[in-house]
């Protein structure tokens, strides 16, 4: 019989680490019980389950700050009214990730803990430039997200440590917006999945760019943030030939591989291509432009440009 | 750690290992074998029961997580006493099954879906029914079956 633990507070829980050496956080289980079956992870390692702990749960706005528990389920993120106003992207990751019954399992934190270069929630918080929290015995520190993930599978979290929520703000005159290729619509991990963020110095078709991020993931060993946008889109609103420089930017910070979702040069040139529909359609949310809704699955979204055109 | 847990109305008296899926506890515990052990994967849906209204993937929930949970599954579905709901009925009425293997998992899911209220059309059930797998009928009577059944509990 495997040693499980179930705390009900983090300190007791990152006691519960410190004096069982080897011992593994489970959330949801989505990931880690395959892992454990197929023998990837040691079936025999004392379980530590972080899902009973209060301070790590649910969704909860705070003025304009989010405030994300590491055990909030994908399900309560999609279904947030405000994250989907507010924070889009996230609830357009969220709502693309696994099926039903996955979403209603799955958490946050074993998402970004788990580490895989197509984790769907990971390019969302770093383009809304999300902190998380992380606590180990010598208490807790903060860590932006986009520095958590280090490679395929590893994190910065020492063994004993656990992540306690993630943090980002949601400022007035900024949108955001996630879009995925898959092989198929559901049930599929990204072939590329592309998240941007705006922040605009006003509303309409003219509002000009204040601050902008994209980031890529699927398309290297970890998320990549797109380096140089600002230059390429501070102050003007992000007309056609912008929106191109935006492709060719983010085809660029790619380091695809080539699988059964696509081929290194099919995922380089479809990264291009929804960084620019993700970016104008976060530039409409930000600036009230906006009344679709969330995209539609598999990156068939298009939005009109501050050129009118069809992005 | 003792896991205290409902099955179908039913506390579970025997004592579990809270780190065994629900899955195993229900078929080769319980002897509940309407839930299916499918993939084990996560990815085919047919060993979906409801925990405390959610339905959830049995081959990847620990009993341990779910302490104190109540769970629905294929042969709690209609009730103490009747043998189909409307929704199983439905099932049986639009040939929605052939070898059976996917529908308990498929009338558990689909069960919940309506419950939770899916809007009554083909796109949303799919949508909502995409964790579920199904070899055999194409899908097409089974959405026809669900979409019956959101329609007329809406009356
Ligand atoms: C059928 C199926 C479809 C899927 N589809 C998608 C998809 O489309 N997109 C996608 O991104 N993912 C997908 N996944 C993967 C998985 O569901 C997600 O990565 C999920 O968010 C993992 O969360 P969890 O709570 O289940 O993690 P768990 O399995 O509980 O844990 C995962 C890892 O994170 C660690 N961990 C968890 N929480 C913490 C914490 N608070 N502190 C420290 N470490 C922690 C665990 O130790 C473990 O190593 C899918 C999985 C399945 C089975
Ligand atoms: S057996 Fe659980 S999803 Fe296939
Ligand atoms: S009826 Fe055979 S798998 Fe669905």
């Amino acid at each position: 019989m495997t040693s499980y633990y179930r705390p009900g507070s983090a300190s007791e829980a990152v006691a519960i680490l410190a004096a069982n050496p080897g011992a593994m956080v489970i959330a949801g289980g989505t990931d880690l019980v395959i892992d454990r079956r197929l023998g990837r992870a040691d079936p025999r390692a004392p379980l530590v389950d972080v899902t009973g702990i209060n301070e790590l749960r649910g969704v909860r706005w705070d003025g304009d700050e989010l405030h994300l528990g590491a055990t909030a389920t994908i399900s309560a993120i999609e279904s947030d009214p405000a994250v989907i106003v507010r924070t889009s992207a996230l609830a357009e990751a969220a709502r693309v990730l696994g099926s039903v019954q996955i979403r209603n399992m799955a958490t946050l934190g074993g998402n970004l803990c788990t580490a895989s270069p197509a984790a769907e929630m990971v390019p969302p918080l770093m383009v809304h430039d999300a902190v998380a929290a992380i606590r180990g015995p010598a208490g807790e520190r903060r860590q932006a997200v986009a520095d958590v993930v280090t490679g395929p599978r590893t994190t910065i979290l020492a063994s004993g440590e656990i992540l306690t929520n993630v943090r980002l703000r949601a400022p007035a005159l900024s949108g955001s917006c996630y879009l995925r290729q898959t092989v198929r619509w559901a049930m599929d991990l990204a072939g590329v999945g592309v998240a941007a963020w705006v922040l605009t110095d006003g509303t309409g078709r003219e509002a000009a760019v204040q601050e902008a991020r994209v980031a890529l993931g699927a398309v290297a060993p970890t998320a990549v943030l797109v380096p140089g946008l600002e230059s390429l889109l501070a102050g003007a609103p992000p007309t056609t030939e912008r929106l191109g420089a935006v492709s060719a930017a983010a085809s660029a910070a790619c380091e695809p591989i080539s699988d059964t979702r696509g081929t290194a040069e099919h995922r380089r040139h479809v990264a291009g291509v929804l960084a620019a529909r993700a970016l104008s359609i976060a530039h409409a949310r930000a600036a009230g432009l906006w009344s679709g809704g969330l995209a539609p699955v598999n990156g068939r979204a298009s939005a009109v440009t501050s050129s009118g055109e069809r992005a | 750690m003792r896991i205290s847990i409902t099955v179908n109305g039913d506390p579970v008296a025997q004592p579990v290992d809270p780190s065994d899926t629900l899955l195993s506890v229900l078929r080769e515990r319980l002897h509940l074998i309407g839930t299916k052990w499918g993939c084990l994967t996560g990815d085919c849906g047919a060993c979906t029961v409801i925990v405390d209204d959610r339905s959830v993937v049995s081959c990847l929930q620990t009993v341990g997580q779910i302490d104190g949970a109540d769970i629905t599954t294929i042969e709690g579905i209609a009730g103490r006493g009747r043998m189909m709901n409307d929704l199983q009925e439905a099932f049986v009425t639009h040939g929605a099954a052939q070898c059976g293997f996917c529908t308990p998992g498929m009338v558990v899911a689909a069960e919940q879906l309506l419950r939770d209220g899916v809007e009554p059309n083909g796109a949303a059930i799919r949508e909502g029914l995409a964790g579920n797998l199904c070899r055999c009928t194409g899908y097409s009577k089974i959405i026809d079956a669900v979409l019956s059944v959101a329609l007329a509990r809406m009356e």
